[in-house]
C-alpha cells in the first residue's frame, strides 16, 4: 500500500508511555518536514485507573483535524485497547503485545477481539523492552520502532529526534532508547516484510510543533504581555506554566495567585497603572471571574482572560472538549454589560489572534474573552507562524496638553473612548470605580449619566469595527450550501466539506475569530446567499446557533454535538449531503 | 493645620455625620503629607462599603473596586508600578469577610501595600448586619437572637502569618492614627493598621463611650518584637483593648525577591526580541 496519510494511535495505561510516543512520533514527524497533528485523550486522574491514548496523523498535506478513524491501533494495553478496535479503518492495522501469551482471560484479551478484517500484529514488545533496558521502560520505542518500518519511515530521523529528546537524561538512557526502538524495527523487519509505502517528497523542511495553549503564551509574550496572574486549571495551565518560565527572562513577572478571583483582579490592578496583563483559566474559573469581567466593562480597564473550554457546567469533563462557554463569555455579566469575546480556530489563530485581542482590549479599554477550547489548547501540530515579535505597540489614546489640564478620565467621545494617562504620572491624578460614574470618575447615579455612560460603552464596539478582521469566507463561492462555525470545529467543517465535494456536493464557510463584534456586514451577504445554512458545534444548546440566529434572523439547520471528542468531518460532510438532498427535492 | 493639605478634598462625602471614617480620612491625608508624597504618586485601592468610599473623597489615584477584592487589584497595580504609593483602605466585611482569601495571602506575599482596615463591627452599607468582626451577641436584623459565631481575630491571623507591622488604632485617635499610619507606609512589605471606628447609625454596642473607656496604648516595655507576647495582647478584648503597634518583624518583600529598587517598573519595559520557541524538545520537560 501506498500512503500520503496515516492515522496512528497508541492505546494504554500509565507507565505504557503513551503521551510521549505521541510527542517523539510527532517530533520526528515533524524533523522530516511532515504535517502532523496529535490529540491526547486522558482521564482527569493522574495515576492509576486512567486509560490514556495519544493519536497522530501525519501527512503530506496541511491537516486541518484529526479526521475520522485510525490506520494503525497500537495496543500498549490490551484490555484498554479493544474498544479502540472499532476505530480501525478498512483495511487498517492493529499492533499487540506477544510477550505474555495465555496471561489474561479471553475477555480482557485483545487479540481475541480482533475481527478479519483488520490485519493484526504480534510483536513481543515488554520483551523486547526488557532485552534493551532490563525493564518495561522503552515499550513505547519499540513499539515506534515497528511503526517505522511498518510504514517505511526513515529511522534515522527518529534515532535523531530520540538522542535529541533524552540527551538530558544520560547517555546511556539514549543508548538504551535507540536499542529498544531498533529492537522494535528489527524484529518486525524480519516477520512481516511488508511493502508499506508513505511517500515523501524531497525537499521537505523540518516543521515547527506547537500547541494552542503554548500559541497564545508565546503570542501574548511577543507583543508585550509583562505580566500573568492565573491559577491552575486544567486544561490552561500550560499557558501560565509557559508564562513562568519566560516572563522572567524577559524582566517581566508570572504570579499563582490564591484563587481565579485574585488573578483577574490583579490582571486589572495591572493594565489599570498601566501595564499588559492576562490570565487564562477554564470555566469554573471563568465563572468566578464574571464579576470582575463586569468591573471591566464598567470601569472600562482593559483585561484580557483566556479561557481553554473544557466540557460541562460545574467541574464537569476536565480533561475532554466542549465549546460550551460561549454564554458565558457573551452574557455572563449583570446588567448591560458589553465585552469582546473571540475564538481562534487553530494553533495560528492563537498566536495571532491573542496579539489582536491585547490591541482591541488597549485601544478600546475593554475585557477581551479569548475562547480557546481543550482540543485546540493541548493538541499540537505543525504550524507556518510568523514571529511577529516586538510588537509593543502602545494602542492607548493619550490626551491632548489642553485635555490633560481638565483631565476627564471618561471623557464623552464620538468613537466612546475616552483619553487615558496612567496612574502615577504627573498631571492628573483620577479615581475609578464600579459604581456608575460621572465623566470625571466620582460615583453618580442619576438617570441620564447612566443612559449617557452605558451608551458610551456600546458606542466603542461600534467604532471597533473598523477595526476588525475581515470574516473568512472559504470553499465554493457560488455554492447555496453555506456553514458558519467557530473555534476548533472548524477544522472538521473544512474536512468535511472537502469530503462532500469530493462526493459532488459543493458548500462554503463563513468564520471569524470575532464572535462579538463582528462584521455583520459581511455575514448578512453571506447568509443572503445561502439556500441552506449548517451551524455546527459541540454543545447541546447550540450557542453560537442561538447568537447567529438573534443577530441575522437566519434559521439555520443546528448540529450540536456535545462532544467529549473533536468532532468528525464526516459527520459534518453528511449534513452537507443531507441539505443537497433537501435542496434537489 | 497652617499649611494647606494638598490631599485634602473638598467634595461631599456620604458618610453620617458624626462617622469614625471622617477621623480615618483625616489621618490618612495628615499621613501623606507628612510622609512628603504628592497626589500623583498615590494610589488607594478599596473594595465595596462606608469605609470603601475613601477613594472618592481624598486627592489621590484611586479604585474603587468590588467587594472583597480590592488587595489583589493593589497588588496588579503595585507590581505593574512599584514607584506608586498603594495604600488599601477597606471596612471589616469587606477584608476580612468577603475577601478574607485575599488577606490571608496578601500578608503571605508581603508586597508593599499599607492596609487599613476601618473595623467598626458592622456592616454600615447594607444598614446593620453582623460582620465577621460582631461580638458574641450582638443582635441585628438577619442576626435577631444574637451572633453566634466568634469574631475573625485578624491581628492573631496576621502576626501568625508574620505580617510585617501589624498595628491597632482608634478613629478618635487622630494624631496617634496618623503616626501608626506613616510607619505603616515607611515599613517595607504589608503592613495592617486596624482601626476601631464607631458606625453612630447602627452599632449601639461599640460606640465612642464604649471603645474610649476601653483603649489603651501600648508603651515600652512592650516590645512589639516579641512574637508570642503580640500574639497575646492580640487576644486582649473586652475590658481593654491595645491599640499601637502590636508586631513588628523585617521581612523579605515580593519586590525584593524581584527586582531591586532602581528598577525600571514593570509598565516602562520593553518587550525583548526572541525567536518563536520550538517546542519539540520542551514537551517532554
Amino acid at each position: 500500500m501506498r500512503y500520503s496519510e496515516i492515522t496512528i494511535r497508541f492505546c494504554g495505561i500509565a507507565g505504557d508511555g503513551v503521551v510521549s510516543s505521541g510527542k517523539i512520533f510527532a517530533g520526528a514527524c515533524a524533523k522530516i518536514g511532515l504535517h502532523v497533528m496529535v490529540n491526547d485523550i486522558y482521564s482527569a486522574e493522574i495515576r492509576g485507573l486512567g486509560k490514556s491514548s495519544s493519536t497522530i496523523r501525519f501527512s503530506t498535506s496541511k491537516l486541518n483535524s484529526m479526521g475520522d478513524g485510525i490506520d494503525l491501533l497500537v495496543g500498549m494495553a490490551a484490555k484498554e485497547s479493544i474498544v479502540d478496535l472499532h476505530d480501525i479503518k478498512q483495511e487498517g492495522s492493529v499492533m499487540y503485545d506477544t510477550s505474555t501469551p495465555g496471561s489474561v482471560v479471553e475477555e480482557d484479551s485483545l487479540v481475541a477481539h480482533i475481527t478479519p478484517e483488520i490485519h493484526g500484529y504480534g510483536i513481543p514488545i515488554k520483551q523486547l523492552a526488557n532485552e534493551a533496558s532490563g525493564t518495561n521502560q522503552g515499550k513505547n520505542l519499540v513499539a515506534i520502532g515497528a511503526i517505522c518500518y511498518f510504514y517505511s519511515l526513515p529511522p534515522d530521523m527518529f534515532i535523531e529526534q530520540i538522542k535529541a529528546i533524552f540527551a538530558r537524561k544520560g547517555e546511556r538512557i539514549v543508548e538504551t532508547n535507540i536499542t529498544a526502538f531498533r529492537l522494535g524495527y528489527d524484529y518486525f523487519k524480519e516477520h512481516y516484510p511488508l511493502n508499506n509505502q508513505f511517500e515523501i517528497s524531497k525537499g521537505l523542511k523540518p516543521k515547527t510543533l506547537i500547541s494552542g495553549n503554548e500559541a497564545i503564551a508565546q503570542g501574548a509574550i511577543d507583543c508585550g504581555l509583562k505580566f500573568f496572574a492565573g491559577y491552575p486549571i486544567t486544561p490552561a495551565t500550560k499557558i501560565m506554566e509557559i508564562a513562568a518560565k519566560e516572563l522572567p527572562k524577559l524582566e517581566g513577572w508570572t504570579l499563582q495567585m490564591e484563587d481565579e478571583i485574585a488573578a483577574i483582579s490583579a490582571v486589572l490592578g495591572a493594565w489599570f497603572a498601566g501595564k499588559r496583563a492576562m490570565t487564562a483559566t477554564a470555566g469554573p474559573g471563568l465563572s468566578l471571574m464574571s464579576e470582575m469581567i463586569n468591573m471591566s466593562v464598567m470601569a472600562e480597564i482593559p483585561a484580557i482572560i483566556v479561557n481553554v473550554q473544557r466540557g460541562g457546567p460545574s467541574t464537569g469533563l476536565p480533561t475532554k472538549v466542549e465549546q460550551g462557554d460561549l454564554n458565558i463569555a457573551l452574557y455572563g455579566g449583570s446588567g448591560d454589560s458589553p465585552r469582546v469575546v473571540m475564538a481562534p480556530c487553530d494553533s495560528e489563530e492563537c498566536y495571532n489572534g491573542i496579539q489582536l485581542a491585547f490591541d482591541i482590549a488597549e485601544k478600546y479599554q475593554t475585557p477581551v474573552i479569548f475562547l480557546s477550547d481543550l482540543f485546540l489548547g493541548q493538541r499540537i501540530e505543525t504550524v507556518a507562524i510568523e514571529p511577529n515579535i516586538d510588537r509593543e505597540r502602545c494602542t492607548r489614546k493619550r490626551p491632548t496638553p489642553e485635555q490633560l489640564k481638565n483631565y476627564l478620565r471618561y471623557q464623552i467621545t464620538d468613537d466612546g473612548v475616552s483619553p487615558l494617562i496612567v496612574p502615577g504620572e504627573s498631571g492628573a491624578i483620577y479615581s475609578i470605580t464600579g459604581l456608575e460614574h460621572s465623566v470625571t470618575g466620582n460615583p453618580n447615579y442619576e438617570s441620564d449619566v447612566h443612559s449617557m455612560m452605558t451608551a458610551k460603552r456600546f458606542r466603542k464596539f461600534e467604532s471597533m469595527v473598523a477595526d476588525l478582521p475581515q470574516a473568512d469566507i472559504i470553499g465554493d463561492e457560488k455554492a447555496v450550501i453555506g456553514l458558519a462555525g467557530w473555534g476548533s470545529t472548524i477544522g472538521s467543517i473544512l474536512e468535511g466539506m472537502e469530503i462532500a465535494r469530493k462526493r459532488g456536493v459543493t458548500s462554503k464557510l463563513i468564520k471569524s475569530i470575532m464572535i462579538h463584534p463582528q462584521r455583520e456586514d459581511l455575514f448578512q451577504e453571506f447568509f443572503a446567499s445561502c439556500k441552506k445554512i449548517i451551524v455546527p458545534e459541540m454543545n447541546y444548546q447550540g450557542q453560537y446557533a442561538d447568537l447567529l440566529k438573534s443577530r441575522y434572523g437566519i434559521r439555520p439547520i443546528e448540529v450540536h454535538i456535545p462532544s467529549v471528542n473533536p468532532v468528525s468531518p464526516l459527520k459534518i460532510a453528511q449534513k452537507i449531503m443531507e441539505a443537497n438532498d433537501e435542496l434537489s427535492q | 493645620m497652617t499649611e494647606k493639605n494638598h490631599f485634602h478634598s473638598s467634595g461631599e462625602r456620604a458618610w453620617c455625620p458624626g462617622c469614625g471614617d471622617f477621623g480615618i480620612l483625616s489621618s490618612v491625608e495628615n499621613a501623606l503629607m507628612n510622609l512628603g508624597k504628592r497626589p500623583h504618586e498615590v494610589l488607594i485601592v478599596s473594595g465595596i462599603g462606608q469605609a470603601a468610599k475613601l477613594p472618592h473623597y481624598i486627592n489621590t489615584n484611586g479604585f474603587d473596586g468590588l467587594h472583597g477584592r480590592a488587595l489583589p487589584a493593589a497588588f496588579g497595580a503595585k507590581a505593574a508600578n512599584h514607584r506608586l504609593q498603594v495604600l488599601v483602605t477597606s471596612g471589616d466585611g469587606d477584608i476580612y469577610g468577603e475577601g478574607g482569601n485575599h488577606f490571608i495571602h496578601a500578608i503571605r506575599r508581603n508586597i508593599d501595600i499599607t492596609l487599613i482596615v476601618h473595623n467598626n463591627q458592622i456592616y454600615g452599607l447594607t444598614k446593620g448586619q453582623a460582620s465577621p468582626t460582631s461580638d458574641l451577641g450582638m443582635v441585628t436584623k438577619t442576626q435577631p437572637n444574637g451572633v453566634s459565631t466568634i469574631p475573625f481575630n485578624s491581628l492573631a491571623i496576621a502576626i501568625t502569618l508574620d505580617a510585617v507591622f501589624v498595628a491597632r488604632s482608634f478613629s478618635r485617635e487622630m494624631e496617634f492614627t496618623t503616626q501608626l499610619i506613616e510607619e505603616g507606609v515607611r515599613t517595607p512589605g504589608f503592613s495592617l493598621i486596624e482601626i476601631l471606628q464607631p458606625c453612630v447609625s447602627f452599632n449601639t454596642v461599640n460606640t465612642y463611650k464604649w471603645y474610649s473607656e476601653r483603649v489603651y496604648k501600648l508603651d515600652s516595655p512592650y516590645d512589639p518584637a516579641d512574637k508570642l507576647q503580640a500574639y497575646k495582647k492580640s487576644g486582649e478584648w473586652g475590658e481593654k483593648i491595645p491599640i499601637g503597634v502590636l508586631y513588628k518583624k523585617p521581612r523579605r518583600t515580593f519586590l525584593d525577591n524581584q527586582f531591586k529598587p532602581k528598577d525600571l517598573p514593570l509598565f516602562q519595559r520593553k518587550t525583548v526580541m526572541k525567536e518563536i520557541i520550538s517546542l519539540t524538545n520542551e514537551l517532554f520537560e
